[in-house]
């Protein structure tokens, strides 16, 4: 007897464990069936972030959702591994593309292990874009770049020799990277560097850390960094949970206005940072309209209205946008400052 | 004959409790790193490392009554993710702007509350510890998800900051936390009947039920006071940095549960001391510091984690074989 509600309890713990882990497959909220055409036949969207649950892409989501009530034609369903694990995404890409998506727009964890789950999407007719962070390129038809890998990094290297007070400036800088395996910011790396060698700055690179994308980390790493390299003036924190970790490092440290950190992050983690001086430069793009860019170029595949070979892309009230190859551009990177900083909320 | 024993007796010593060769350890590793580094005994790191410590001894004391009891927690790390965004839900102007004391008061009893009913499926419902903890730490997951809808906690009062960033007597408040649960958790464990109960249950739990010893309430109890102790670390930790995350607390049960192993406390139960535990905890949050004032370049980044796995390796080698020799040295005076 007792053994047997023992079992049971077992059961419901795994249950318990496996129905909170990755929520895989979570219904719309209209839980609207899909590819049943009607005569208002709706687009079936479902944009893939990394991770559900990071500001960053919750506010990609939103402009997404602004572009989708704009069409009026677009059902759309955000949703994602909430642990950023990409077997999970790939199972949910999988899932989607059984319960009849139209277009699946994924910003994949590691293109390797999402990539097969996308051709086979593709296979079933499905229209796969990536956005955010490219896949490999037969998985997918389009990617949504936010700025190409160049143009963010040597935003960040030039806003930080900026800040630093100009090219003639020499001082040691170090880098507080995400995972070491992540794909974006390892390009971004490729490039910081490039752009550190170049005449464009004296600054000279000491050290690169990850983080793990834990806060804590980023933040005793940096500690320990500024200690061990008595000489470093700059931190760059190049992902959204690394930025305010370091930054937070530096103003325990009392190192407010001696060493400045800069990176990528959302405007409203960093706002207290930006307010005291510790970062004078927040650098990202505009996450709004890179949803909004995403679920246009979706629909416009899904209508027929885009396909391969375009050279310019109608974005409504973005504008034209520039396609290069099979990316669209978004444009350039956004820097937030003091003065700036304020008219943002997100 | 006489030197032999002389230094057979300093290694008995050093054998006796696995605090000694993890010591041995931690001072050889400040000589290299001071040698190389000189600021590495500067004031300010010793004070970073450990603020650094601390929340992961207090948790380290939760989890090592538990696995004295041959259980185990693996849920803590979770309950850290889940308690931080609560804690920043309570406080948070935006939210619910709760009084910091009062908001603290929830998080330590929620703990508590989480943590027994980590005890109560354990000893009552007789579920096997490491898949209660197992279920549990990706529900606190979920949950933790739920209740930041996606979003992070930015907006932290200042006077809760001052739970993690402040010092009283120049103490940070961290520091002071952990040595008042440390020095608990060793009286509770050598002083009390409650502590000799936990060895007991440990030890053999079909001889601690013919002794008469409530088996299933020291089990649920060391699970609650585990539970409480997150609580209590996520007050000193979370305040630490401006923004609360989802990712909070992620990995956590794992570094926990390698200190309180390395720290000699047997999986198996009943063998085990807070001094050990708190030695290794010491060593773990050293490591990562060390190897960035080795200065080892930019490639050492890459392998920088083999080196604290084998940092791990050589404090239980090290210990295992002083234990040998212990034991040598005893069976050759009898």
């Amino acid at each position: 007897m007792k053994k047997r509600s023992g079992l049971g309890l077992i059961l419901v713990g795994i249950a318990l464990g496996v129905g909170c882990g990755g929520q895989p497959g979570g219904e719309g909220p209209e839980g609207a069936a899909p590819g049943t055409a009607g005569e208002d036949r709706k687009v079936t969207f479902y944009l893939v972030p990394k991770k559900k649950g990071l500001p960053y892409f919750s506010s990609c989501a939103e402009g997404a959702r602004a572009a989708a009530a704009a069409l009026g034609n677009v059902e759309l369903i955000y949703d994602g591994p909430t642990d950023g694990s990409p077997e999970k995404q790939a199972a949910m890409i999988e899932t989607f593309a059984l319960k009849g998506a139209d277009v699946i727009a994924v910003s994949p964890n590691d293109p390797d292990v999402v990539g097969p789950a996308m051709r086979k999407a593709r296979e079933k007719g499905v229209h796969v874009i990536t956005w955010d962070a490219d896949g490999v390129a037969d998985s997918r038809e389009f990617f949504v770049n936010q700025a190409t890998a160049q143009a963010i990094a040597y935003g960040m290297v030039d806003t930080m020799v900026r800040d630093l007070g100009g090219a003639e400036v020499s001082a040691d800088v170090a880098i507080v990277t995400a995972y070491l395996t992540a794909a974006n910011q390892n390009i971004w790396i490729e490039h910081m560097k490039e752009r550190l060698a170049s005449s464009a700055s004296q600054l000279n690179l000491v050290a690169v850390k990850p983080s793990d994308e834990d806060q804590k980390l980023a933040f005793s790493v940096t500690q320990d960094l500024m200690k061990a390299y008595p000489a470093i003036k700059g931190f760059f924190g190049i992902s959204s949970v690394s930025f305010p970790g370091a930054a937070e490092a530096v103003r325990q440290a009392g190192k407010t206005g001696e060493i400045l950190v800069t990176g990528l992050a959302t405007p409203n983690s960093m706002r207290s940072y930006v307010e005291d001086g510790t970062v004078k430069s927040v650098v990202l793009w505009n996450t709004a309209e890179l949803g909004y860019l995403t679920v246009l170029v979706g629909e416009a595949l899904a209508t027929g209205t885009l396909s391969a070979g375009a050279t310019e892309f109608d974005a409504g009230k973005l504008g034209k946008k520039k396609v290069e190859g099979d990316q669209v551009i978004l444009g350039d990177i956004m820097v937030f400052t003091k003065e700036t900083i304020g008219d943002f909320d997100f | 004959m006489d030197r032999f024993s002389k230094s057979s007796r300093w290694i008995a010593l050093m054998g006796r409790n696995r605090a000694y060769g993890i010591f041995g350890l931690i001072t050889l590793t400040v000589m290299v790193a001071t040698a190389v580094s000189p600021s590495f005994l500067a004031p300010a790191n010793v004070n970073d490392l450990l603020v650094q410590a601390a929340p992961i001894v207090i948790m380290a004391c939760g989890v090592m009554v538990v696995i004295l009891t041959a259980e185990i927690d693996i849920s803590v790390g979770s309950m850290m993710g889940i308690l931080a965004a609560t804690l920043g839900v309570l406080t948070s102007p935006r939210h619910l702007d709760w009084p910091v004391p009062l908001a603290a008061l929830a998080i330590m009893g929620l703990g508590a509350g989480m943590g027994a009913v980590n005890g109560v499926l354990v000893a009552f419902g007789k579920v096997p510890s490491i898949i209660v903890t197992l279920g549990m730490l990706t529900a606190f997951k979920g949950g933790t998800e739920f209740i930041l809808e996606g979003g992070w906690i930015t907006d932290l009062p200042e006077g809760l900051r001052f739970l993690g960033t402040g010092s009283i007597l120049s103490i940070p408040i961290s520091v002071g936390v952990a040595l008042v649960v440390v020095g608990f958790t060793g009286w509770l464990l050598s002083r009390t009947s409650f502590g000799r109960r936990v060895y007991a249950v440990g030890s053999n739990q079909t001889a601690a039920l013919y002794a008469g010893i409530p088996v299933r309430w020291v089990k649920l109890l060391t699970f609650t006071w585990s539970g409480f102790l997150v609580g209590v670390a996520v007050l000193v930790s979370a305040p630490q940095l401006s923004v609360i995350d989802s990712g909070f607390g992620t990995g956590y049960e794992l570094l926990v549960v390698t200190c309180v192993v390395v720290g000699g406390v047997a999986i198996s139960g009943g063998v085990g001391t807070v001094a050990g535990v708190v030695m290794a905890t010491l060593l773990m949050t050293m490591i990562s510091t060390v190897l960035i004032f080795l200065k080892l370049g930019e490639n050492a980044t890459y392998w920088s984690r083999s080196i604290q796995g084998c940092f791990i390796l050589g404090a239980v080698l090290l210990d295992h074989w002083l234990r040998s020799q212990k034991r040598g040295w005893g069976r050759g005076e009898s």
